[in-house]
């Protein structure tokens, strides 16, 4: 009975094929340790309750918005719009305001969030164009629309409630970390335990496999693209609340890194892998750099690089990791 | 019988009217901007105006002449940007220290290595596709674009601070040859030079190959890993092109002013008629292509929409390229 | 057989199919008794494979009728035929690899089995019902070919399958692993569940089929109880009678030795060596999978294998990429010519001088006047039926886009042509063509080395065959002196080959 087949597990080379191997799948867990290892050396205020707390805060907008990337990215796609949609939601949720109650204009805000994905979904999922190319243009176009309603002045909230949503803290802990956790939650109870959850997996798994199976491929891809658009207007929501302004400039370059966050975390821009906490671990990673750079006090221009060469590093890997299961004809 | 008949018929005009819509949306929509411009703003045929819009052909049009043969090689770049920051601010910094001509080289230099950087990532990964590639070369240009910060200090250098001599950029900037501007007479040369490596050296025909089919071009010989390596560095020497000729122009360099030239190139290419598939397209269509963004830009502007819905429209119109360019049937 | 027997649970009547080009399937029928084990014996390219798609869903019959279970099968998806029952594991196995076991056999039904536990749990029960000791928690990428087999049919039996159909399920098994098969495949049938078994493996065939029905290009040639059936009149059966005016006269221009191969080893290949001579059609035989277009690619240095030593007019020629090959005078029709051998968008006249770039150019310049020549000449020579050289290639009919690949190489006329299935998807009389263009190409000196999977045309083209049967060379046969039932003995691996 033990002879019948031989695991993949046991077929490999030696010590550095398995360090090999570990590292790459734990990526994100091995630069986490590397740089708390490093922190250890600094006689700054690292390890203090305070500064991990913060840590955590701010990372929290970024959180949010990868567990709604993470679904597409398992499906096989990938948003790069979601910058886009983080900064219009923000605005909007402020400027409509002046019109409605608080409480229906962020829910309006999310609504145009939602309607984003619905659209980046149709173009991506039903009629099959590339996902990259086609969120990249829907975050520049939305750009556009977030300059446009703000004129590049940034727009001041009015509302002292609003402000408190993203900046007081439910004994002690700040909310925006609550609302992450809430969101992580509700984000791991999809994946994990929801049927539409496990055919993303399938979907991105194997397409082909997932379909003959009889799962509505079609709609459940799409619907990963309209969550991840509601997720991104929730985070701008979000941030419009801690800065208690609406202004255009905060989508550059968070689309590339929370999908690069993600792909950190574990998830591979293959689909079909990964998960909700290993992309919270990846960001988590972006996020400690951030604070680990800051605190090192390396030039704000280094820092920059070193972020630029940590995102094409980890493309690089994963594209490599590619190349393994790839036949080249 | 007769009615089958008809219904066939209807439906040989619907699908030659939606093929043709297909192919050609894009360009009947910004025709009927053009028309509807010259109506309501009779100020856009006025002289200056046209010469303004040739003088706006230098810059996007090197990037979008070199995106060019990087798509019709099957893959695309998007790191042009970075790397118009990153020559930009070296060139004009070595233009005092090295002199004029030195300085131009090293820039031109530059942006060769930075396109064979893009080619050497997108090589040693194995990553073979356009949607890989895609990926890369955006990170690369956080890279280049980072450089670029780090090496200028955010800091933004302009002509007067040199002391020595810059009258070869200044003429490129804004020098004249008869009626015509020298970065006009530039692009006709560029333009001259390209087509000919486009259709008629061997090299182009390989290119061209390689982005119709890898697999088919692989097996009968050609080399495509060579065809690849090349469609990066000259897209990164034309990209290098392109930013001297426009901090030439601004007489400025900062390190952003390459901003949103990825997307401005992709969709002069894309409106052009050049596939995103690969194998098939033109740098002459290209040419068509940037003359359609710029008019397009141009008329917008007489129209009185601000520039930040003109953002708006260039993605709606990139999503809108894209997506009846993935629709072509072979 | 006689009135009152068994319950017959799958009735097909007059099938038929036709692909663009070819009729893969013509008035097939066959009856399948509930509760035993139904083989299908036929050579490459016999229709096994569109018949059990069409079974499945994923083709749609032209013709014909099909019954299962009493309800007449229309119209259906591969999802509708596995709820109403029947069963399909194909050889290419049908898992999503990055999910779990559990998962994989409840693809799509997490909520039916209330969640992951559920899956698990009952994915564990039919495990165990059938002996199989894997952990359901366990990747399905890291899961043997046989592992996986069992989870396939687990997943069959969790949809109550009445009808399972087995591809080829044996071919990467070993010993061991094919006895439990075979153990799981009485439990199933006592269990009253059909078995419709594919296989090349006669030695199976006999050891558990009760009916066994022979398939050869498209029809059902016989059925009858496999204790009615000798071995040899399998075979003969399987492989049929040529009919000697579809091909021309064999040519005979066999000379001296032009290349050797020498120990070919590859994750699939152990060891491959031969010779190929001047004006010879080498022709390799085997099943699918057995490893005869990995041996053309090896030599062709379209893949990376090392170690192999490849002598040309006895001088070594190391070969690394297929630009080396060719620069060695090798040209490679690939299997596939719409994905590897053809730019669909692109003119005849493109696909034809691809391959000759540097004849039609002077200093790096193309000279389209030569390049005319080039499309002309050969449109030409090979009569290729097109409208204009500036069509694109995707017009043509496929025995016309073979021949564009052909007039691609012959333009540079190499040494050595291999041909990975010249002539599938292509109707007789362009087949007839190509044939005559094989000839003439031996005639004129080079070598051609012939991978085909229809036993017929190598037999009647080729002066010498090689059967390849997993990984190795087998036999080496003259087929005009050789009884066809021995040839395919050896590719079937036995007769002192691997059983």
């Amino acid at each position: 009975m033990t002879a019948n087949g031989i695991s993949a597990r046991m077929t490999g080379g030696g010590v550095g094929a398995r360090l090999y191997s570990i590292v790459m799948r734990q990526k994100a867990f091995v630069a986490i340790i590397v740089m708390l290892a490093v922190m250890l050396f600094q006689p700054k205020h690292f390890y203090t309750a305070y500064n991990l707390l913060d840590m955590l805060n701010s990372t929290s907008i970024l959180l949010i918005l990868s567990f709604g990337v993470t679904l597409t990215i398992i499906a096989g796609g990938c948003d790069l719009s979601i910058g886009g949609i983080l900064v219009v939601s923000g605005i909007l949720s402020i400027k409509l305001q002046d019109f409605m109650p608080m409480g229906l204009a962020i829910v309006a805000a999310i609504f145009f969030g939602v309607v984003v994905g619905f659209v980046n979904g149709f173009l991506s999922v039903h009629q099959r164009t590339e996902p990259f190319i086609i969120t990249l243009g829907m975050g520049l176009l939305l750009t556009g629309v977030a300059q446009q309603l703000t004129d590049a002045h940034p727009v001041p909230a009015k509302n002292p409630a609003f402000m408190m949503i993203g900046n007081g803290d439910f004994h002690g802990v700040p909310n925006l970390v609550i609302i992450m956790l809430v969101c992580f939650a509700l984000a791991l109870w999809l994946m994990r335990y929801t049927q539409f959850g496990r055919n993303l997996y399938a979907i991105g798994g194997d397409y082909e496999v997932a379909r003959y199976s009889g799962i509505p491929v079609i709609r459940t891809k799409w619907l990963a693209f309209v969550i991840s658009g509601g997720g991104a207007a929730l985070a701008g929501v979000l941030l419009s609340a801690k800065l208690n302004t609406g202004s255009s400039i905060y989508g550059d370059l968070t689309a590339l890194v929370v999908n690069c966050g993600v792909v950190v975390g574990g998830t591979s821009f293959a689909g079909g892998i990964g998960g909700i906490p290993q992309s919270a671990l990846g960001l988590l990673v972006f996020g400690m750099l951030d604070n680990v750079m800051n605190m090192l006090a390396i030039e704000s221009y280094y820092q920059v690089l070193l972020k630029g060469l940590v995102i094409v590093a980890i493309i690089w890997l994963d594209c490599f990791a590619q190349k393994r299961k790839r036949e080249f004809v | 019988m007769g009615e089958v008949a008809i219904r066939m018929r209807g439906n040989a005009v619907t699908r030659a009217a939606q093929s043709f819509f297909r192919d050609y949306l894009v360009l009947v929509m910004i025709t009927a901007l053009v028309a509807v411009t010259a109506i309501v703003e009779p100020k856009f045929l006025n002289p200056r105006n046209l010469i303004n819009i040739m003088r706006q052909f230098g810059p996007l049009m090197m990037v979008s002449l070199g995106m060019t043969f990087v798509i019709i090689g099957g893959f695309i770049d998007l790191s042009v940007a970075g790397i118009i920051n990153l020559v930009a601010v070296v060139t004009i910094s070595l233009i005092g220290p090295l002199g004029q001509v030195p300085a131009l080289l090293a820039g031109l230099v530059l942006g060769a290595a930075c396109g064979a950087l893009n080619a050497a990532a997108i090589l040693t990964s194995g990553a073979l596709t356009q949607a890989e590639a895609l990926f890369l070369t955006f990170g690369m240009s956080t890279v280049f674009s980072a450089l670029a910060l780090l090496y200028s200090g955010g800091m933004t250098m302009h002509f007067w601070d040199i002391k020595s001599s810059k009258a070869m950029f200044e003429t490129i900037g804004a020098g004249t040859v008869g009626p015509f501007s020298v970065s006009f007479v530039i692009f006709l040369v560029v333009l001259f030079l390209l087509w000919v490596f486009q259709t008629k050296t061997t090299e182009g025909r390989a290119i061209s190959l390689t982005g119709g089919n890898k697999t088919a071009a692989r097996l009968s010989g050609i080399r495509i890993l060579r065809s690849i390596f090349v469609i990066y560095v000259v897209c990164g020497l034309m990209t290098a092109v392109g930013a001297i000729v426009l901090f030439s122009r601004i007489t400025t360099a900062a390190p952003v002013i390459g901003a949103g030239y990825e997307t401005n190139a992709i969709l002069s290419v894309v409106v052009g008629g050049t596939t995103l598939k690969g194998g098939k397209g033109s740098v002459l269509r290209t040419v068509m292509g940037v003359l359609l963004v710029i008019l397009m830009s141009n008329c917008l502007d007489l129209l009185g929409v601000s520039t930040y819905l003109q953002v708006v429209t260039k993605g709606a119109i990139l999503i809108l390229a894209i997506w009846l360019d993935n629709r072509k049937q072979v | 057989m006689a009135a009152g027997g068994p319950e017959v649970i799958l009735s097909i009547k007059g099938v038929s199919k036709s692909f663009p080009g070819v009729k893969a399937l013509d008035k097939v029928s066959i009856d399948v008794r509930r509760g035993t084990v139904h083989g299908i014996v036929g050579e490459n390219g016999a229709g096994k494979s569109t018949l059990m798609k069409i079974l499945s869903g994923v083709y749609q019959k032209d013709s014909g009728s099909v019954q299962f279970d009493g309800s007449l099968v229309e119209n259906t998806t591969p999802h509708q035929s596995m709820q109403s029952g029947l069963a399909i594991i194909y050889q290419e196995l049908n898992l999503v690899n990055t999910m779990s076991v559990g998962e994989n056999v409840f693809l799509g039904r997490f909520k039916e089995m209330k969640g992951m536990r559920g899956t698990h749990a009952k994915a564990r029960e039919l495990l165990d019902s059938i002996g199989c000791k894997v952990p359901t928690t366990r990747l399905v990428s890291e899961l043997s070919v046989s592992e996986k087999q069992m989870v396939e049919i687990c997943k069959a039996l969790s949809f109550s399958s009445k009808l399972i159909i087995m591809d080829e399920p044996s071919s990467s098994l070993t010993g061991e692993e094919m006895a439990e098969l075979v153990k799981i495949i009485r439990q199933l049938k006592e269990k009253g569940i059909s078995i419709i078994y594919i296989s090349h493996k006669l030695d199976e065939i006999f050891q558990f089929c009760d009916i066994v029905s022979v398939m050869r290009d498209g029809h059902v040639v016989d059925t009858k109880a496999v204790t009615e059936f000798t071995r040899n009149e399998l075979i003969s059966k399987m492989v049929g009678r040529t009919i000697e005016n579809e091909y021309p006269p064999r040519p005979h221009s066999v000379g001296a030795v032009v290349m050797e191969v020498r120990s070919i080893k590859t994750h699939k290949l152990h060891d491959i060596s031969f010779k190929l001579h001047k004006g010879e059609i080498l022709g390799l035989v085997g099943l699918v999978g057995a490893g005869r277009t990995e041996i053309v690619r090896a030599i062709y240095g379209a893949d990376k294998a090392r170690g192999h030593q490849v002598f040309l007019g006895g001088k070594p020629a190391a070969i690394r990429t297929p630009r080396h090959a060719k620069d060695f005078g090798i040209g490679l029709i690939p299997e596939d010519r719409k994905l590897q051998g053809l730019i669909l968008p692109f003119s005849v006249e493109s696909n034809i001088s691809m391959g000759s770039i540097r004849k039609f150019s002077r200093l790096g310049f193309l000279r389209r006047a030569l390049e005319k020549g080039i499309g002309a000449r050969q449109v030409q020579a090979l009569s290729i039926k097109t409208p204009s050289t500036r069509v694109a290639v995707n017009n043509l009919s496929g025995g016309n886009q073979q021949k564009v690949i052909v007039g691609r190489w012959l333009e540079i006329s190499p040494q050595i042509f291999i041909m990975d299935e010249p002539t599938r998807g292509i109707d007789v009389g362009a087949k007839y063509e190509i044939y005559l263009l094989m000839k003439r190409i031996v005639e004129a000196g080079g070598s051609i080395i012939l991978i085909s999977s229809e036993l017929p045309e190598v037999l009647n083209m080729a002066n010498r065959v090689l059967t390849i049967f997993e990984g190795r060379i087998t036999g080496e046969f003259h087929p005009e002196n050789t009884p066809v039932d021995e040839i395919m003995k050896a590719a079937l691996g036995l007769e002192g080959g691997v059983a």
